[in-house]
């Protein structure tokens, strides 16, 4: 009927915004605008897309997924262990096995958070705890580092599926692009990824309808640690060098990203293409700080914090301006009625 | 059921007594040391900046909301502090602007949660990552000391015999905490409206004012806790603080603060409190690691919101096996 | 041919009270069939054991003839039956069409939007609606939904369709509508259970009408061979024997409570009475009449849009509910558990939660023995039973909730006590001792406004009866000349024959 989908409008603001901060930046900073910026962005974003898509998943069924940061550290140690143990283990099984280490984390908190329905919250705040203790305890003896893995894994990170002008194109980024189209499209398409929506949008009908909610819980952390431990690898690949804060923090800019991205935090709504967007977006801002001469780049955390709480009070007041306007109409036709 | 849930309660702080008294013994035999009264002032003095936040924490969940932003504004109002003196500013003077700034962070949340109603872990996870920004762009990627002989001394030394400042702080703070929320209008408050928000507004209850009066508390409480710390270590950095909301969080809840507000007691949390500092320093006795330690307290946390569904199953199987 | 679905012998109960007794109703392909009864008759305890949300206690269901146990609502949902309600229950973040979809098992894997979108449409089609099925579900009406949980039983192939109070919040032109679906599954050959209030309704949709009265089946008649006049009278009627006459009032007549005018958009208006110091005035009505909302616009809660209230002959306005104390009013919520009381709570810190400032001296400190003391002394006027004060009021049965819930608001010394369904859910005895209560209060001179689905209890109590229906006062009698069939025939819209 020509009218856009509010999810469409959301990514079409998102991208508006994108540009802008591009523009802006463009403007503000000598030579901003190059293949540089892009080359340099794209492979923190890569790593960050992963894991806000998982943490995406987690949302849309009303919870969240704290521990992510641990768990992408812990399968960047555990993955370098058993390579530097095993270095010829096929390059093919190294991403997989790091997904399946991660998946075993994110098993953990679904285990709690479906089989026992206790808090999302509290659960993945105590793994936050117990995954990075797991990590500082493993890593006591030996830590990884870059010269022990294999060659082929740390040139990885900066080689090129092909190149677009002066525009590198990472395996990185290509493989995390792909995951994202992937979850998209298993979201969007699949009634296995509409039960996620499901189950967010209204738990009780969702029960009527005979959706088993625990298991999609259950399936939405695995998920979600499976991205974690893919850039888990990717972290390793980038970074070589593992110490016991490796992915510290990742968590809360999984969370931004995802809310920037339009997912709504109460869960039901959303679209991995605008968490994409919001992540390239938060880290556009993070790397463009650090060169902009006006303000400190120390100023990175305090507006990634005011721009999720800004997301976060638009969406709601906006949600609640669409709720009035729909009783008002309903008030109006009562109205009528009576008379 | 509910009959059972309020003798579980009740006997909750029982038991919490119960694990303190045999911690309490482990520790004695296990080190000679352990009973000094040198050992247990260092021992509260190494985490009595968490347990006095914990204080405030206790009346924001039994009201039915989170605050995760506590130890970001602790960061905060450490390096707002190390930033003034920094440039000039009297000790004594940014003491007490410091304590506005915790006013002013509390008072940014509760904006939020009580106009906009936006749901309190949204709020403060946001700003729990501003307010630690804000601490960066302060003192960027130095450390900030020298500061004043008095202020360090109050942090570290002996105020009244060994006793420093800071517990003595605790201690007039925990006690004011107990009779506020187990003695006063506001403490029933307090429960009511985390019981059920509905029946506190039906019976005409000040509910915004409520919770704003609790996280602007529990933002002060917090920036004094954070000048404790400041005071103790005698420099700053911009992570200092950093994580301190999942031991302060744990601690309320272990001492059975339900995270759906409306139950719990001041008298857990402090055994909990207690139990923590023992745990804690049983492990360092024991040269277990402070990341471990924290490794540990998450287990507790789990543990301790599992205890009802744990209870539940005993209860079951027993009744099965009849 | 067999019936659709066959009830034979129902019984259920919950905890000592039967909400069905043996009842039975079959329900017939291509027929509409109506059930009407009054507000606690049994008809959502009906439902909910058709529908596989509750098990029978005992008595057999059949299913095209053969004998079907609904283990739960999918088992329900796979023999044809589905049910829609009042409030539908949608995916508000969903489309239409995924809403219509959501629970179908044998579709493929892979969702081909644009087939779903056209199956949806034609399913929507079919109902004579039109709706984009890619518009969130959010964005509909009430009456859209409502059309969407049809579409989506169509679609599961119902064979048996229940809809609960289906026009309950719907207007004219939409129950209108929702009639012409109606007729349409029928004529489809869907067996339809119909569910309303209306008895105008019942007339022009129905084929057949089941009367049920407190749990049991009272008949089943052809709607040809019946009046409004006899459905009502086979709803209500009860053993007259029983009831207690209202001795004569005891009034003062002076006036304290006047209201002219009161209006909220879209839920209530020209609401215009008076409540008399020591009478007691009964608000009748069948649930949606909005008799609850008209009471919290009194207390402030939910504050009116216009209109004049006056208490003592002085104009006030209320906004919320400190001012509604303040100027003497209590309102005694229908719902103990939601808005009464904090079940975790002791029972003397229940009963002290609005005056919390008297019992509070410097600091706010509470005098504890003063609080237990009015408690005890609550305790002994009303006769809680219960161990102590200091216990949790979830301890407590249901009559005795009841009436901590009154010395609460008794504790702040109204004028004017509004008691929202003041015995609901509790049992004979503690019913009687209510009612006694709020006698007493009147004759200490209390205004008293009781809003009331159970008929028997406001022709008891009532000094006067108004009743409402659908946001309107339709008709006033003094208590001693209403009747069962006077006020129902007011509350159903009908004329009593």
């Amino acid at each position: 009927m020509g009218k856009i989908s509010s999810n469409t409008l959301r990514i079409l603001v998102l991208l508006a915004v994108f540009a802008a901060t591009v523009l802006f930046f463009a403007s503000q900073i000598d030579g901003y605008l190059n293949a540089r910026l892009f080359n340099r962005i794209s492979g923190s974003v890569a790593v960050i897309a992963l894991i806000a898509v998982g943490q995406a998943f987690v949302v849309l069924t009303r919870n969240i997924d704290l521990s992510i940061g641990s768990v992408v550290g812990c399968t960047a140690y555990f993955t370098g262990g058993i390579l530097i143990a095993y270095p010829d283990l096929p390059p093919i099984l190294v991403p997989l096995l790091a997904m399946a280490i991660g998946a075993l984390f994110g098993a953990v908190n679904g285990f709690f958070v479906a089989r026992f329905q206790l808090p999302s919250i509290i659960v993945t705040l105590a793994t936050l705890a117990i995954f990075r203790s797991i990590l500082v305890q493993s890593s006591d003896g030996s830590s990884i580092t870059t010269e022990k893995l294999p060659v082929w894994l740390t040139s990885f990170a900066t080689q090129n599926a092909f190149t677009v002008g002066d525009l590198q194109m990472r395996w990185i980024v290509v493989i995390s692009v792909l995951v994202v189209l992937t979850a998209h499209v298993f979201l969007t398409r699949f009634r296995a990824g509409r039960r996620f929506f499901a189950i967010g949008s209204n738990p009780d009908a969702a029960a009527f309808a005979g959706i088993n909610a625990g298991r999609t819980i259950f399936l939405a952390f695995v998920i979600s640690g499976a991205l974690a431990g893919l850039a888990g690898f990717m972290f390793l690949a980038r970074f070589g060098n593992i110490t016991v804060v490796a992915g510290l923090g990742l968590e809360l800019k999984s969370v931004g990203a995802v809310v920037v991205g339009g997912v709504k935090i109460f869960g039901g709504s959303g679209n991995v293409l605008g968490v994409l967007i919001g992540a390239a977006l938060i880290d556009l801002i993070d790397t463009s700080l650090v060169r902009w001469e006006v303000v400190s780049e120390f100023w990175r955390e305090a507006v990634l914090g005011l721009l999720i709480l800004t997301a976060v009070v638009l969406d709601t007041v906006l949600i609640r301006r669409l709720l009035d306007r729909r009783r008002r109409k309903a008030a109006t036709l009562a109205e009528e009625r009576a008379s | 059921m509910i009959d059972r849930l309020r003798a579980s309660l009740a006997s909750w702080e029982g038991f919490l007594f119960a694990v303190l008294l045999l911690l309490v013994a482990v520790n004695a035999i296990a080190s000679p040391f352990f009973l000094s009264v040198g050992n247990q002032i260092n021992m509260f003095q190494l985490s009595i900046e968490k347990i006095i936040v914990a204080l405030a924490m206790t009346f924001v969940i039994i009201n039915g909301e989170i605050d995760l932003s506590v130890a970001s504004v602790m960061g905060l109002a450490a390096c707002a502090f190390g930033w003034m003196v920094q440039q000039g500013v009297p000790a004594g003077v940014a003491v007490a602007l410091v304590i506005v700034l915790g006013i002013l962070c509390g008072a940014f949340n509760a904006f939020w949660i009580v106009v906009f109603k936006i749901p309190s872990l949204v709020v403060t996870l946001s700003t729990l990552i501003a307010y630690r920004g804000f601490a960066r762009v302060l003192v960027e990627d130095r450390g900030i000391g020298d500061f004043p002989e008095w202020f360090d001394r109050l942090g570290q030394a002996g105020l009244i015999g060994p006793v420093p400042l800071a517990m003595l702080i605790f201690l007039v703070l925990a006690t004011l905490a107990v009779l506020i929320l187990q003695r006063t209008a506001f403490g029933r408050k307090v429960y009511f409206i985390g019981a059920n928000r509905a029946v506190a507004e039906y019976s005409g209850l000040d509910v915004r004012a409520v919770k704003a009066k609790i996280f602007i508390a529990s933002g002060a409480i917090s920036a004094l806790a954070g000048l404790l710390y400041a005071a103790r270590v005698g420099a700053v950095r911009g992570d200092i603080a950093n994580g301190f909301e999942l031991d302060i969080i744990t601690m309320v809840l272990l001492g059975g603060v339900s995270i759906f507000g409306g139950a719990g007691t001041m008298s857990g949390t402090i055994l909990a409190i207690l139990i923590v500092l023992n745990l804690r320093n049983g492990m360092a006795l024991a040269n277990i690691t402070g990341h471990i330690q924290t490794g540990v307290l998450g287990v507790l946390l789990i543990l301790s919101v599992m205890v009802p569904i744990i209870r539940e199953t005993g209860h079951r199987l027993i009744a099965r096996m009849r | 041919m067999p019936p659709v679905l066959d009830m034979r012998d129902i019984c259920k109960s919950f905890g000592g009270t039967m909400a069905l007794s043996g009842f039975s109703l079959q329900l017939e392909a291509g027929r509409i069939h109506a059930l009407v009864g009054e507000n606690g008759a049994g008809k959502s305890t009906l439902i909910k054991t058709m529908t596989g949300i509750h098990q029978p206690d005992s008595g057999q269901i059949f299913v095209d003839g053969q004998p079907a146990v609904f283990s739960g609502t999918a088992a329900a949902q796979r023999a044809g039956i589905a049910a829609i309600y009042q409030e539908p229950m949608v995916f508000p973040d969903l489309s239409v069409a995924e809403n219509i979809f959501i629970s179908h098992q044998n579709r493929p894997t892979l969702i081909n939007w644009s087939t779903l979108n056209d199956e949806a449409a034609a399913m929507i089609a079919r109902l004579g609606v039109t709706l984009d099925p890619r518009q969130p579900a959010s964005e509909l009406t009430l009456a859209e939904q409502q059309t969407v949980e049809i579409a989506r039983a169509i679609s599961l192939n119902v064979r048996a369709l229940i809809m609960d109070e289906p026009s309950a919040s719907l207007s004219d032109h939409e129950v209108k509508r929702l009639f012409g679906i109606a007729r349409s599954l029928r004529d489809q050959g869907v067996a339809v259970l119909y569910i309303s209030h209306r008895l105008d309704e019942i007339f022009a949709l129905a084929d057949t009408v089941t009367v049920m009265r407190d749990g049991k089946h009272i008949s089943t008649h052809p709607v040809a061979g019946v009046t409004q006049a006899s459905m009502i009278s086979e709803m209500v009627g009860r053993d007259m024997q029983g009831r207690f006459a209202r001795e004569p009032t005891t009034a003062t007549g002076e006036t304290l409570l006047a209201v002219t005018g009161l209006q909220k958009s879209g839920v209530f208006r020209d609401i215009s009475f008076t409540v008399a110091k020591g009478e007691i005035v009964c608000f009748s009505g069948l649930v949606g009449a909005r008799r609850t909302d008209v009471g919290l616009a009194l207390f402030g809660v939910s504050p009116a849009d216009a209109g004049r209230i006056e208490i003592a002959g002085q104009p006030v306005t209320i906004t919320n509910p400190n001012q509604a104390q303040a100027l003497g009013i209590a309102y005694v919520s229908e719902d103990r558990r939601k808005l009464g009381l904090a079940l975790t709570e002791s029972i003397a810190s229940n009963i002290t939660l609005p005056m919390l400032a008297k019992y509070s001296g410097a600091f706010g400190w509470i005098d504890k023995l003063r609080e237990l003391a009015d408690a005890q002394a609550f305790r002994e006027r009303l006769n809680i039973k219960a161990a102590n004060m200091g216990v949790s009021v979830g301890t407590l049965s249901g009559g005795n909730q009841q009436k901590v819930m009154l010395a609460k608001w008794l504790n702040t010394k109204p004028r004017l006590l509004i008691v929202d369904e003041p015995t609901r859910g509790i049992d004979v005895g503690a019913k009687a001792e209510v009612h006694q209560i709020l006698r007493t209060l009147a004759a200490e001179g209390v205004a008293i406004v009781i809003i009331s689905s159970d008929l028997p209890e406001v022709l008891s109590l009532a000094d006067r009866v108004i009743v409402m229906r659908e946001g309107r006062i339709v008709g006033e009698f003094p208590g001693n000349e209403a009747t069962d069939e006077s006020v129902m025939a007011l509350a159903v819209a009908a004329e009593v024959a």
